[in-house]
């Protein structure tokens, strides 16, 4: 295990970094048109449901990560095995956020690179990130938090001063009843990026101060809720719920719109900078998670010796899993939602905590 | 040494990384491209007209080695089944790499318009250069290719005068419409609301506007300007609109900013002008036994610009008369643009929105025949509430 430790505010910056990542580009719960801020907010009612079960399962196994308590919980060999899958999981996700990535960047800004080189780029800062360990992260995390926000509001006033902004468009509200909304909840928005909070269990240990992980937790996740109905939102108002639901990159779009004073428009690179930092800071956690909890389980003394085979995987990993970018959102869509966020991110946590509960109530370390 | 050796490699790492020129281009190689016309040829193929910027006619704008110097824009011309492929094409006759990163206008011909542009615009939308907030056009009369090729006086780029014509004359007169293709793309994709654009026509003869000459005299053979509204019923042209009835649309689309109303005043026609400083317009929907009904509020403020009869000015009671005759006028022209677009059962004002708004569970039944058969029959209410401030200044003319 890394000795070195972040404190609470490091938390709360890293856990606002990753809740944006990549959900503030992409076409977050757009399935449910123009109540999409609705749907986002709901998901982080339940989200917020779920990060008091990996809290509550942190506060049962103190200073370990969850691929060490695994075991612990369920037996030897169950828990190794859920612990793999668990470290698999982290991986892959962390390939498919950089293909996000190399994708979105590719479609708006570079046509003529292919996507490996793009990939690699981005795969070999994340390496160097994390080889230099959750601490520097943190730190970097800290200084780009504030750029962002600085980014956000210029963004968020020159959206309102070019006056493209038509708060009609947001009506109806409900127009389908409540089943569109809740659907939503449950098929998209709950588990990116509310569910995905299942990674800090691999990070909470570093906190060094253990008792305000709740809170750091709580806060980041409703700043980082509400800043991305708030945007959706703003997206429904400038371009539709029609335009916004066909967009690749409703961000982009809503950014491309704006015209101020004739000359301050094409602040393309305000949506480039948010999706390079954001894509940053989501594949590290990913893969930093991943590749910790690899060592532990492994009993590799030091991390930092998994950081380049495992970086070249998920680099091969994000080129080779799907042959294009439809393929990619539809894999995103349908399989990993329903085979590995539900599973992972609530079912399991869930039974978890019960077993983990049941054990405390009758005090019998598992064998 | 291995410390160098490192040194090397990283070194030679950062030449490739920080160059960051994948697919750079030198601005020499670039043709800007700042205007799109479409034409149909007779074949049934699209005729893209390419304006592309001559950039040492431009900057500057001293002749170079005596005599007239050259045209600012050229136009490249080139056919093929779809808007993508012409562009493609239209390669072979430019020296250098098209660029739609700075294309600002799209102008369609009529005849393309009345045939439909639903599949115009997708290439447009799709393309990572071409920015959506281009504005749009219609060319009445002429083909858009001829309309490109006129060259302006002020404004060299004709493209730009345009666009600069379609800004101030929406912000002055009213009577045209300053639309982003994003916008129109959208009340396509919809069924709320249909587009409105404004046309554009050559006064002249197109064959001189072309010619250098053409911008060397005071009164140019031939001269781009806005005329009319053409309106649209999903993604055709069906009807164009002018003067007072362009202006009623753009009322009710609350795009009035500054007009001149004149209104007749003791028997003279046209005797007191009014202008309008600001304008709001209040379009609600209201639901009566399963049939919806349409109420616009426009109020407007201004003053006086104009007065062609001896009256005192400084008397209230005869502003306030003045104002109920210029609601009057105001709320005639508003009528005549709903019934002509009640004519042609296209709903340009985005009633359909309203009612949408306001009943999303009728709307949903009544959606499919909103255009041709709710929209038609819609009752509209209009009511008008104009305000002269003040009388700019003088208190009575000579």
């Amino acid at each position: 295990m890394e000795s070195s430790k972040i404190n609470v505010r490091q938390l709360f910056v890293l856990i606002v970094l990753f809740e944006h990542g990549s959900a503030v580009v992409i076409p977050l719960g757009v399935s449910a048109k123009q109540d999409v801020w609705i749907s986002i907010l709901l998901s982080l009612a339940i989200g917020l449901l779920l990060f008091f079960v990996y809290r509550r399962l942190f506060e049962y196994y103190p200073d370990q990560p969850l691929t060490a308590y695994l075991p612990q919980i369920v037996g030897a060999p169950l828990g190794k095995l859920l612990a793999i899958v668990y470290i698999t999981y982290f991986l892959y996700i962390a390939a498919r956020v950089l293909r996000d990535f190399g994708e979105l960047l590719l479609t708006f800004a570079y046509p003529e690179t292919p996507l490996f080189v793009l990939n690699a780029i981005m795969a070999v800062t994340v390496m160097y990130g994390v080889y230099k360990g959750i601490e520097v992260l943190a730190r970097t995390g800290e200084l780009f938090l504030i750029v962002l926000y600085f980014l956000a509001i210029i963004g968020f006033v020159l959206v309102f001063v070019s006056g493209i902004v038509d708060v009609t468009q947001l009506q109806p509200m409900l127009e389908e009843g409540w089943r569109r909304v809740w659907k939503t909840v449950f098929t998209e928005t709950l588990y990116v990026p509310f569910g995905e909070m299942i990674v800090f269990t691999m990070l909470f240990p570093y906190i060094n101060t253990p008792t305000k992980v709740g809170r750091a937790g709580v806060v980041g996740m409703v700043l980082s809720g509400i800043n991305l109905a708030l945007i959706m939102a703003i997206n429904v108002a400038i371009l539709g719920p029609d335009t916004v639901s066909r967009s690749s990159f409703p961000l982009l779009d809503t950014i491309r719109r704006v015209q101020v004073a004739d000359f301050l428009e094409r602040l393309d690179v305000f949506f480039m900078i948010t999706l390079i930092t954001g894509g940053f800071f989501k594949i590290s956690i990913f893969f930093y998670a991943g590749i910790v909890g690899a060592a532990n389980l492994f009993g590799i003394s030091s991390y930092r010796r998994l950081v380049y085979p495992l970086g070249l995987l998920i680099l091969i990993l994000s080129v080779v899993i799907a042959s294009n970018y439809a393929e990619h959102i539809q894999e995103g869509l349908k399989i990993v939602t329903f085979y590995l966020h539900v599973p992972l991110q609530v079912i399991i946590p869930v039974l978890l905590l019960i077993i983990a509960a049941i054990r405390r109530r009758f005090n019998q370390p598992a064998k | 040494m291995k410390r160098a050796f490192a040194l090397f490699i990283s070194l030679t790492a950062y030449v490739c990384l920080l160059a960051g020129c994948w697919s750079q281009r030198e601005l020499t190689d670039l043709a800007f491209v700042i205007a799109i016309g479409l034409d149909k040829t007779e074949e049934g193929e699209y005729l893209a007209s390419l304006q592309v910027v001559n950039p040492g006619n431009v900057a500057g704008a001293v002749p170079r080695g005596g005599g007239a110097g050259g045209v600012p824009v050229s136009i490249y011309t080139s056919t093929g089944d779809s808007v993508s492929e012409a562009s493609r094409k239209a390669t072979e006759k430019v020296s250098r790499l098209l660029y739609y990163a700075h294309t600002n206008l799209v102008v369609v011909s009529e005849e393309l318009a009345r045939e439909g542009l639903d599949e115009v615009f997708d290439a447009m939308e799709r393309h990572h250069q071409f920015r959506t907030t281009a504005k749009l056009v219609i060319a009445r009369g002429h083909s858009a290719k001829e309309v490109l090729s006129v060259l302006t006086p002020i404004d060299k780029i004709s493209a730009r005068q345009i666009i600069q014509m379609l800004k101030f004359s929406e912000l002055a007169w009213g009577e045209t419409s300053n639309i982003d293709i994003w916008r129109t793309v959208r009340d396509i994709a919809v069924s709320q609301r249909n587009p409105v654009m404004t046309g554009v026509a050559i006064e002249g003869d197109p064959r001189k506007g072309k010619r250098q000459e053409n911008v060397q005299s005071s009164v140019p053979d031939a001269r781009i300007k806005l005329d009319g509204l053409a309106l649209f019923k999903n993604d055709r042209l069906v009807r164009w609109v002018d003067g007072p009835t362009a202006r009623g649309m753009m009322w009710v689309l609350e795009r009035i900013q500054h007009t001149n109303l004149t209104v007749p005043w003791e028997g003279k026609k046209e005797a007191i002008g009014y202008r309008t400083t600001r304008s709001k317009t209040k379009v609600k929907a209201k639901i009566k036994n399963g049939r919806p009904s349409i109420s616009i509020h426009i109020i407007a403020e201004g003053e006086l610009s104009e007065s062609r009869i001896p009256i005192n000015l400084a008397d209230t009671s005869l502003l306030f008369r003045l104002e109920k005759e210029l609601e009057r006028s105001a709320k005639e022209d508003v009528t005549k643009a709903i019934k002509a677009a009640q004519r042609e059962k296209t709903d340009v004002f985005g009633f359909g929105a309203a009612v949408h708004r306001a009943a999303p569970r009728l709307w949903k039944k009544i959606e499919k025949e909103w255009h041709d058969r709710y929209f038609p029959e819609l009752d509209v209410t209009v009511t008008t509430d104009m305000h002269i401030r003040r009388t700019r200044m003088w208190d009575k003319p000579y």
